[in-house]
């Protein structure tokens, strides 16, 4: 925002300093990417454009059922987190104890992954047995391996780390909303859903829209809390930090970076271009419509 | 009166959050078709009777009967009532059209149907040819004027308003007082009005509620709160207004005789049980009162000395500022234009009234 006492030197310095920030956050993600496009890899003399290794990762049958199976975590993630994240949200603006709430929504951000990972995995460890255990002594067999490592415990997980942040995303969203709107589409007749959807929902989407967005990013991006909850199944994630570390950076890893970094980058910027298109769109249906205005 | 001739009915109605009493043992009656004005200061307990009348809150205690009906347990959306609130509360992704025609919607209104009725209401309300606008595009009055449309075209028995005028300019807000009452008496249907504004209150109400402190102050015509105030806080919440507190010395069915430590006056009294030695208020409207520079003479006049302080001009009329022997202030008011007596600040004068004027208080 420019005010009508900045100077035009002062005006462009903040431009530069922005300008460098943005550069100094995201030059190592175009360096990487600029990499995974060489023929020759890191570290060559010599640059020559090719799709070759993004060629070598979509034959790679191990990489790409990592794939899929992060793109399966990442939508049940979304579908239970999101929903959770709005319903919160929600609690929270009518509750008068705003703060334990807001304390206890948000303390698992403040937990070190490996250790929210490790606990969790102990604790899992702890409900098999015990249900097992119940299992043997009601002889109720379904009981058998509810907690065993696999999807549910690692979609368990991700909910627990993706939460706060969906919250976080929606309250801001929400804030802006008033109450009042639904208590005024209550009474034209709409049940608590009919408001919520109608009238609410379609006021908070950009936040939930990015909530999903963000979600799907932490998911691809995860890998300690994945790694220890995973059971029989490899993440992206998983695949690309076990190959840097086994066999170090190839022209392959650098292009499953770039995929990743590209991926992120799409939908935010996919988000963001959705939501500021819509937006121009309503105001120019606005525009078209306004005529001059009476004073009442 | 039979149950069909009441729309509304509150019996002990009460509404506690955790310490707070926001509404206290509350009885009202309004009748169908009346246009009934909640008033009192804020914080005073009139949005919540109007919030557990709609459904939105519900009470601690007591019931709320609609058209006879025991509405306590309902939602809003089940009740018969409508309602405008105070801050538009407009859906603002839909174009006003789709705003009125919401609750036709929700009812599954054949398409042809919802378009008639919303466009009958936007004339109604004196919006024709805006329906396709969305809410931002619109000033503070039609905003307000698509959600009484919204309410309206809903055909609820009961329409309720929250401080509807409220965000509005003093001039608009006049217009809209006289444009609410047009509509009530067009539509023919019951209004609960909201406001601590006493101008707006007189202007739309056929009977009004003074509310404070949780509690049913008093209620009657806006003549009779205005005139012949029966409890000490609605003649000094009401209009402009001079209170002197005393003691009976006298007292004889229909007058009584109260003596103010300075002076005593006659004052009527309709109050049987009125005891020599009650601690008593007696109030006379500022407009009531009169100046002159010796007692006025006659049995019909009550008067007191006081001395003149100063005048205040306030456009239509203009405010004298006296001191009573007690240093009590007192404000005197009387039309600004026409032939006037000049007083000097320090001037000693007395303050008269008629007799009937002054209002006797006991609470």
């Amino acid at each position: 925002m420019r005010d009508d006492f900045t100077s035009d030197l002062t005006h462009r310095l903040k431009w530069l300093y922005l300008l460098g920030v943005v550069a100094m956050l995201l030059s190592p993600v175009f360096y990487v990417i600029a990499i995974s496009f060489n023929e020759h890899g890191f570290g060559a003399r010599i640059y020559e454009f090719t799709f070759d290794w993004y060629r070598v990762v979509a034959g790679d049958t191990i990489l790409l059922q990592s794939l899929e199976w992060t793109a399966y975590l990442a939508l049940v993630t979304v579908a239970i987190a999101v929903p959770m994240g709005v319903l919160a949200a929600k609690f929270y603006r009518r509750s008068r104890r705003k703060v334990p709430f807001l304390v206890l929504m948000l303390t698992p951000l403040f937990v070190p992954a490996d250790i929210m990972g490790s606990a969790l995995l102990v604790y899992f460890k702890n409900l098999t047995q015990i249900c097992e255990w119940l299992g043997d002594e009601l002889g109720l067999t379904f009981l058998y391996g509810w907690f065993e490592l696999g999807f549910m415990t690692a979609v368990i997980g991700m909910v627990i780390y993706t939460l706060p942040y969906v919250f976080i995303v929606i309250l801001i969203t929400m804030s802006r909303y008033r109450e009042q709107q639904t208590e005024a589409a209550r009474n034209c007749g709409a049940t608590a859903w009919q408001a919520f959807w109608h009238v609410e929902f379609p006021q908070i989407r950009p936040g939930v829209l990015s909530a999903c967005a963000f979600t799907t990013i932490l998911t691809f991006n995860e890998t300690v809390r994945t790694a220890l909850l995973k059971g029989g199944f490899d993440t992206f994630s998983n695949v690309l930090v076990s190959q840097m570390l086994n066999i170090g950076m190839s022209g392959e890893s650098y292009a499953m970076a770039g995929m990743m970094s590209m991926l992120s980058m799409a939908v935010i910027g996919g988000v963001l271009i959705y939501s500021l298109a819509a937006a121009e769109r309503r105001e120019r249906q606005a525009r078209a419509r306004a005529e001059p205005r009476m004073s009442a | 009166m039979t149950e069909q001739d009441i729309a509304v009915e509150t019996l002990a109605l009460t509404k506690r959050y955790g310490a707070v009493t926001a509404l206290d043992a509350v009885d009202v009656t309004i009748d169908s078709g009346q246009y009934f004005v909640l008033l009192g200061p804020s914080g005073g307990g009139k949005t919540t009777l109007l919030r557990l009348i709609g459904g939105f809150v519900r009470p601690t205690a007591g019931q709320v009967l609609l058209h006879g009906a025991d509405v306590s347990d309902l939602p809003p959306n089940l009740r018969p009532t409508a309602m405008v609130f105070q801050s538009y509360a407009l859906f603002p992704h839909m174009t006003v059209e789709r705003n009125v025609g919401y609750g036709l919607r929700l009812r599954k209104l054949p398409r042809a149907d919802i378009e008639r009725r919303v466009g009958d209401m936007l004339a109604l309300v004196g919006l024709d040819g805006l329906a396709g606008r969305m809410p931002h595009e619109l000033s503070g009055g039609q905003q307000q004027r698509v959600q009484l449309a919204r309410a309206l075209v809903l055909e609820a028995d009961i329409l309720l308003l929250d401080e509807p005028l409220a965000a509005l300019d003093a001039k608009l807000r006049k217009d809209m007082c006289l444009e609410l009452k047009r509509i009530q008496e067009q539509v023919g249907i019951t209004f609960i009005h909201v406001t601590h504004n006493q101008e707006e209150a007189m202007t739309v109400a056929d009977r009004i509620a003074l509310i404070a402190d949780g509690r049913l102050v008093e209620e009657g015509s806006p003549r009779e709160i205005y005139q012949r105030p029966r409890k000490r806080f609605t003649a000094d919440f009401v209009g402009e207004t001079n209170i002197f507190d005393g003691t009976v010395t006298a007292a004889d069915g229909d007058r009584a005789t109260v003596d103010l430590g300075f002076a005593g006056v006659d004052v009527p009294a309709d109050r049987p049980e009125l005891q020599t030695g009650a601690a008593v208020a007696v109030s006379v409207r500022s407009e009531l009162l009169a100046l002159f520079d010796a007692a006025p003479a006659g049995d019909d006049w009550q008067s007191m000395p006081a001395r003149y302080v100063k005048e205040i001009y306030l456009g239509l009329t203009t405010a004298h500022r006296l001191l009573l022997p007690n240093e009590t202030e007192v404000v005197v008011q009387d039309l600004s234009h026409g032939e006037r007596p000049a007083f000097a600040a320090g001037q000693p004068l007395y303050l008269g009234w008629r007799a009937g004027d002054a209002c006797l208080h006991t609470d």
